[in-house]
């Protein structure tokens, strides 16, 4: 089956080479195709990937590899009456489940109106607020699974098919997001990561026979925001339901519990750094509320080498989570080589997930990157601790056009 | 209290001997002209760049982008966008710069894979510009404060001035030596020496073209005199003075591209 895959891929990175053929540049083309109003053509561009991962350990609950797929990315955006159209979509082929997908991550219209109100209406990547990798105002459906088996950060952030408006007025914007069909997270759920279910108190893989119910409704979301003099404020507000299945209905299914969250944020220079806070309130109506809270640094250590450091924690009247997460980065002089480590380690639960990874970058059409996704745990039943089933280490190919 | 610092430091030089100073003076007036000809042309202007990095193998890539840029002050605090548009893995990306005289720069980057507005802590800003052999500074421009000069020579067409950083420990060069042409007051030749005296990093301008009556450099070359490599840098399409709302250096055109003054055109 891997054979399959890669084969494919050879496929379509010949297929890549020929769309791109053209696109090579020497020393005679300095005075060509810059882009002009008499040059613009449509212009396709993509990648072609090839990725490939397996977990540690045999798990219980799956087989050893974790993704192997070869993966068509295809966009394009035109201007045309004074409105920008996107198209983008991902075919791949995914060796884990042995079947073809496609997904289209974006097509959309974007324009403006009264010369202040940016309109943008289709399928869109959506995010705000000022975590790294900690969520508390953005509401926006993620892939974790994507996250979670090495696939490229792009696909952390799953598309929402909305309609966007921002409005901009000389002592604050505004941004307002409906979202006409509730979207949830692409949360972990079995059938590719196993994790802990708290209805059977154990860990747990594919199980058919448990049903997720989906609301039916539409989700709002609004940010009202500001930069003064180099100081970014905003102010959220949210109306829909928790991003993953929280609650159980009355047959114990598995279900997304209604959630109303309003928050704030500031990020500034400090220092010699970044700084940047964070609250939330979240309100769940059928379960209790919480608060959630984020304050965080960054700063470049060395030449080239950042580090950024976060204390977060969920405070409800029953339980508290603590997280603190650091972020060290590297690249080398010519930034080609990206070397970083995302820790997150809960005190408080006795839990982490690390992240090391690479980006390297060959040239302006080859990269390669690669890392792992590691868990550790004291118990089972924790947040980042009921993954360590699915620790795994994996390594993408791409050739971008 | 930093800023203090430097003021006290300044003015405890002014005292140092009257000879000196005239010297210091003058070569300082030369390089603040050259400065404001380098980097704060007109108001407000656009451009088209392209760079072509050659690496000591040969092996070439390519940097493709638009800028925007308004002068708050002459010599001042100056509003930047860079709208990339080359090569893929970049494409729609947007770099926004608040450039501070005596503060760290703000700095945002636009991903639009993510639809990520991320703000970049301060850096060392004698690091790779995308990767190419420009530094950030060389592109944004050294505070000129930063380096003390004195005219080492001159002759009918340029002066060569020897610039040496003021804080040592913060730059990779022991000095460096600049030439800078009468005609224009454009610095067209600069070259890094370490401490051993050896020249390792050099800056030439290739072409110089008068835009609106400007001059303005539209193509150089930054070589790598060690480890061989070299970038080069075009810019197409310049305009100056055209008029650019305040309101474009913002949020809004890291999401929504300001597609009427990126139109290029000569």
């Amino acid at each position: 089956m891997i054979y399959r895959a890669f084969s494919l891929f050879t496929v379509l990175f010949t297929l890549a080479q020929a769309a791109s053929a053209q696109d090579s540049w020497g020393d005679e083309q300095w005075d060509s195709d810059w882009g002009t109003e008499q040059d613009q053509s449509i212009n396709v561009y993509g990648f072609v990937e090839a990725a490939i991962g397996g977990r540690f350990e045999s798990s219980p609950y799956h087989k050893r590899l974790s993704i192997a797929e070869p993966r068509l990315q295809l966009g394009f955006d035109e201007r045309w009456q004074d409105i920008t159209w996107t198209a983008k979509a991902d075919g791949w082929y995914d060796g884990f489940d042995e079947t073809w997908h496609g997904q289209i991550r974006e097509l959309n219209a974007q324009f403006t109106v009264f010369d202040n109100t940016d309109i943008k209406v289709g399928r869109q990547v959506l995010t705000w607020g000022t975590g790294d990798y900690l969520f508390l105002n953005d509401l926006f459906p993620k892939d974790w699974q994507s996250f979670f088996v090495g696939r490229d950060q792009e696909y952390l952030k799953a598309p929402s098919d909305a309609l966007r408006i921002t409005s901009y007025f000389d002592w604050f914007n505004i941004d307002f997001v409906w979202s006409p069909e509730f979207d949830h997270d692409n949360y972990i759920r079995g059938e590719r990561l196993s994790y802990f279910n708290p209805l059977t108190g154990q860990l747990t893989g594919d199980d058919p026979s448990i049903q997720f119910i989906e609301p039916t409704r539409d989700e709002y979301a609004v940010r009202l925001f500001r930069n003064y003099d180099g100081v970014e404020y905003a102010v959220y507000g949210y109306d829909g339901f928790t991003k993953s299945p929280e609650a159980v209905t009355e047959n114990f299914q598995p279900t997304f519990g209604r959630l109303t969250v309003v928050g704030a944020s500031v990020r500034m220079t400090f220092g010699p750094g970044l700084v940047n806070t964070e609250v939330a309130n979240y309100n769940r109506h059928n379960a209790a509320d919480h608060w959630r809270a984020l304050v965080g640094y960054e700063q470049e250590l060395w030449t080239r080498f950042t580090g950024g450091f976060q204390a977060y924690i969920e405070k409800g009247d029953t339980q508290t989570r603590t997280v603190l997460t650091t972020r060290l980065t590297w690249r080398d002089e010519r930034d080609d080589l990206n070397l970083s480590l995302f820790a997150f380690v809960s005190p408080n639960q006795n839990d982490g997930y690390l992240r090391p990874t690479f980006d390297y970058r060959i040239d302006d059409n080859w990269s390669f990157s690669g890392g792992f996704n590691l868990f550790f745990r004291e118990t089972p039943n924790t947040f980042f601790g009921q993954f360590t089933e699915n620790n795994n280490a994996y390594l993408r190919m791409r050739y971008a056009f | 209290m930093k800023a203090l610092f430097l003021t006290a430091l300044s003015t405890a030089v002014l005292f140092v001997s009257s000879q000196a100073i005239s010297a210091e003076k003058s070569a300082r007036e030369i390089v603040e002209q050259a400065e404001l000809n380098a980097y704060y042309s007109g108001d407000d202007g656009r451009s088209a760049a392209r760079m072509i990095i050659t690496d000591n193998q040969g092996r070439q890539q390519m940097r493709q982008f638009t800028i925007l840029r308004k002068d708050q002050q002459d010599g001042g605090v100056q509003d930047m966008m860079i709208f990339f548009s080359r090569p893929a893995d970049v494409r729609d990306t947007v770099f926004r710069v608040v450039k501070q005289v005596n503060d760290d720069d703000d700095r945002w980057l636009y991903l639009p894979d993510l639809d990520l507005v991320k703000r970049i802590s301060a850096g060392d800003k004698r690091t790779s510009f995308v990767g190419s052999h420009f530094f950030y500074e060389d592109v944004s421009g050294r505070n000129t404060e930063l380096d003390s000069y004195e005219l080492i020579s001159e002759n009918e067409d340029s002066y060569v001035l020897k610039g040496t950083a003021k804080e040592p420990g913060n730059v990779e060069f022991s000095y460096y030596e600049v030439v800078i042409d009468k005609e224009h007051m454009l610095p067209i030749e600069s070259t890094f020496y370490n401490d051993s005296g050896e020249a390792y990093r050099k800056m030439e301008v290739l072409k110089v073209e008068t835009v609106q009556g400007y001059p303005t450099v539209t193509h150089s070359r930054m070589s790598d005199l060690t480890n061989g490599g070299q970038t080069e840098m075009q810019f197409r399409f310049m305009k100056y003075n055209i008029g650019l709302p305040d309101s474009i250096f913002s949020e809004r055109s890291l999401r929504n591209p300001p597609a009427e003054w990126l139109q290029l055109r000569d």
